[in-house]
């Protein structure tokens, strides 16, 4: 009680309410956006019978992107025996726990029968890759609880630590393999259909996810008196070089691959990416979310916080923009693209030869929503894991 | 099928009509299937309006659309020698033996109905709407009911066939309640170039098998390995306008 209360004394009163009443506000736009979809349908959504995904599931996509940061950084330096990063392991599973839940809330707004999702455990499909992701995720959040529990005891027990965290390491690589597999195991979508799909995803998951750990990082460090352990931002820039450099890889091999071998259909939907209309934000992705990161984090300007947060940031932007890239270059080019088109879905819309897709108020409102409850549940967790434990910081000591 | 049909058109058409669309002889297990030959094709959309009214489809969908080869709509293709050319691929759901949306669909609200042909049906009770078969679907035949299905005009409807729910998938059935009655699908029955031939892929004597096979039928985007039950016949002779 005096701990709470001391912590509360602790911040600066100015933002507190502003920040909780922002992203309650945030919470409600999203569920007043979520009833109003439900009552009309996902007609007041941008999407059509072409392009049948949109930002719900690229928000999901990032979303479990941005939970393997987390779990990975602390399970990881648990399994390396790497003390680096034990100030930060209470904030890295709170990130990737608040991550996958509000993942798994991001697809209900997706679905045009929600209120009939219940269906999918009682009579579930095994072929459906969908039905692995639930399972998965599920499992992963469950960790994420039990690693949260295991840290935040009065007696840090290293060993149960370190089974918790031999346990995590391989659920997080399936969540993400199995969450590009929804996608990658299409035989109807050439650009999804590659054996590299999943590696991509893990290795863009590892980088927005350490992307969201540096900018979490620094956001509380300013705002609380916490204090992560010295050294943290060099390291985790050094971390974020690897994994930028073989996100960069991955996604190389894959162009050259498909550009050399110049296979129709796929070549069709890579064009869009290269010199068609999701060209802007192909080459922002890798300017903004390879290039740039990578060049702070490889120079000495990573010795510098504020650099290194920076590098963070555009990663995670470069990794969002990367998962719009992924799902709409499918979903531009059908297979079968002869006049007039696939039909709109709509009365009086006629066909959609030449689809575009931009998302309405209704889908911002409902992102918006999901964006303040990662928010909300991270302020909660942290206010009561971060700030106010013992955290077990190596260096300061 | 909906338990309070009303009186069903097909009872109502006179007797050499429904000669005309009687299903012939088929084999003990049927695998339904259909041959369109694009030779005889024109291009007119008669089977894609009749399948509208048939099935009941809203306003801003289409279960079966006529696509025109080339780059546009309504305009022909200059074809290898100079010639003018203009062929069309009607396309609806081609029934695969091994459907991709079948397998991706988490609740199987997609299925291969064994009972009925091996035709790809829709249980749109299970639907849950994640358009995941949408997806995953190599020839784009799915639409989906983004908001409440309009009807073009009051009685429209012919009632022969349940309206879908707000939220779910649908496509084409191969019209299964026609083939119940006996008679062959609305987008055959109506072809006014007769380029649509309906029967059993299981039966070898059959005018479908030795049309397909004489014919050399191909499947479309057959790479993809899905087994359509729909086969298109290729123009046996170079057609410039």
């Amino acid at each position: 009680m005096s701990v709470a209360t001391a912590a509360r004394a602790r911040e600066p009163r100015s933002w507190g309410p502003t920040w909780y009443g922002l992203l309650v506000g945030g919470m409600v736009v999203g569920l007043v956006c979520f009833v109003y979809q439900w009552v009309n349908g996902l007609a007041v959504t941008g999407l059509s019978n072409t392009i049948s995904w949109g930002m719900y599931i690229i928000a999901f996509m990032f979303l479990v992107g941005v939970s393997a940061g987390g779990l990975i950084v602390a399970a990881g330096a648990e399994l390396v025996g790497s003390e680096r990063f034990a100030s930060l392991q209470r904030l890295a599973v709170i990130l990737s726990g608040t991550a996958i839940l509000v993942a798994a809330i991001s697809i209900l707004p997706d679905l045009g029968r929600p209120q009939f999702v219940w269906r999918m455990i009682r009579q579930p499909h095994w072929t459906s890759p969908l039905i692995w992701d639930v399972i998965i995720i599920t499992v992963y959040l469950t960790i994420a609880g039990i690693d949260l529990y295991v840290l935040t005891r009065p007696e840090p027990r290293p060993g149960l630590l370190r089974t918790v965290a031999f346990v995590a390491l391989p659920t997080a690589v399936l969540v993400h393999s199995i969450t590009a597999w929804i996608f990658g195991l299409l035989v109807a979508r050439p650009f999804w259909n590659t054996a590299l799909l999943a590696p991509m995803f893990i290795s863009s998951a590892l980088v927005s996810g350490l992307g969201l750990l540096i900018v979490t990082t620094f956001i509380v460090q300013r705002v609380t008196d916490w204090e992560p352990g010295r050294g943290v931002y060099d390291d985790l820039g050094r971390l974020m070089v690897w994994f930028i450099a073989a996100d960069g890889f991955l996604l190389f091999a894959e162009i050259l691959t498909t550009y050399a071998s110049r296979v129709p259909d796929h070549l069709k939907q890579l064009n869009v990416l290269l010199v068609g209309r999701l060209a802007p934000v192909f080459w922002a992705e890798v300017a903004i979310g390879v290039v740039v990161p990578f060049a702070i984090c490889a120079s000495g300007l990573r010795r510098r916080r504020g650099w290194v947060v920076a590098a963070g940031a555009l990663a995670m932007v470069g990794v969002f923009a990367k998962r719009i890239n992924i799902v709409m270059t499918s979903m531009f080019m059908p297979l079968v693209g002869l006049a007039p088109g696939i039909p709109n879905g709509r009365p009086g819309q006629g066909f959609a030869p030449d689809p575009i897709y931009i998302p309405t108020w209704v889908e911002a409102g409902i992102l918006i929503g999901l964006a303040s409850s990662f928010g909300l549940l991270v302020t909660l967790g942290v206010r009561r894991f971060v700030v106010t434990g013992r955290v077990p910081s190596i260096r300061t000591g | 099928m909906p338990e309070d049909t009303k009186v069903s058109p097909i009872e109502a058409l006179p007797e050499a009509a429904r000669e005309y669309g009687a299903i012939g002889e088929v084999s003990d297990e049927p695998r339904w299937g259909m041959a369109i030959d694009t030779e005889r094709c024109i291009g007119c959309w008669s089977c894609a309006v009749i399948c509208k009214s048939e099935n009941d489809i809203p306003l801003g969908m289409w279960w079966n659309r006529i696509l025109t080869k080339g780059d546009d709509l309504d305009t022909p293709t200059v074809g290898e020698f100079g010639g003018l050319e203009m062929s069309w691929v009607p396309l609806a759901c081609q029934h695969c033996d091994d459907p991709p949306c079948m397998k991706v669909c988490p609740t199987s609200a997609t299925f291969v109905d064994v009972e009925h042909g091996r035709l790809v049906a829709v249980n749109q009770e299970d639907c849950i709407g994640c358009r995941y078969c949408m997806a995953a679907c190599p020839y784009g035949v799915r639409v989906f009911n983004w908001g409440e299905p309009e009807q073009p005009a009051e009685g429209f409807d012919l009632g022969m066939v349940e309206a879908r729910p707000v939220g779910s998938v649908e496509k084409c059935t191969m019209c299964i309640h026609r083939l119940i009655e006996g008679q062959v699908p609305s987008c055959v029955w109506s072809c006014p170039a007769q380029a649509r031939i309906f029967g059993d892929l299981n039966d070898p004597d059959g005018e479908l098998v030795r049309v397909i096979e004489e014919r050399g039928g191909t499947q479309l985007l057959e790479e993809k390995g899905t087994k359509p039950k729909v086969y298109y016949l290729e123009p046996r002779r170079r057609r410039s306008l």
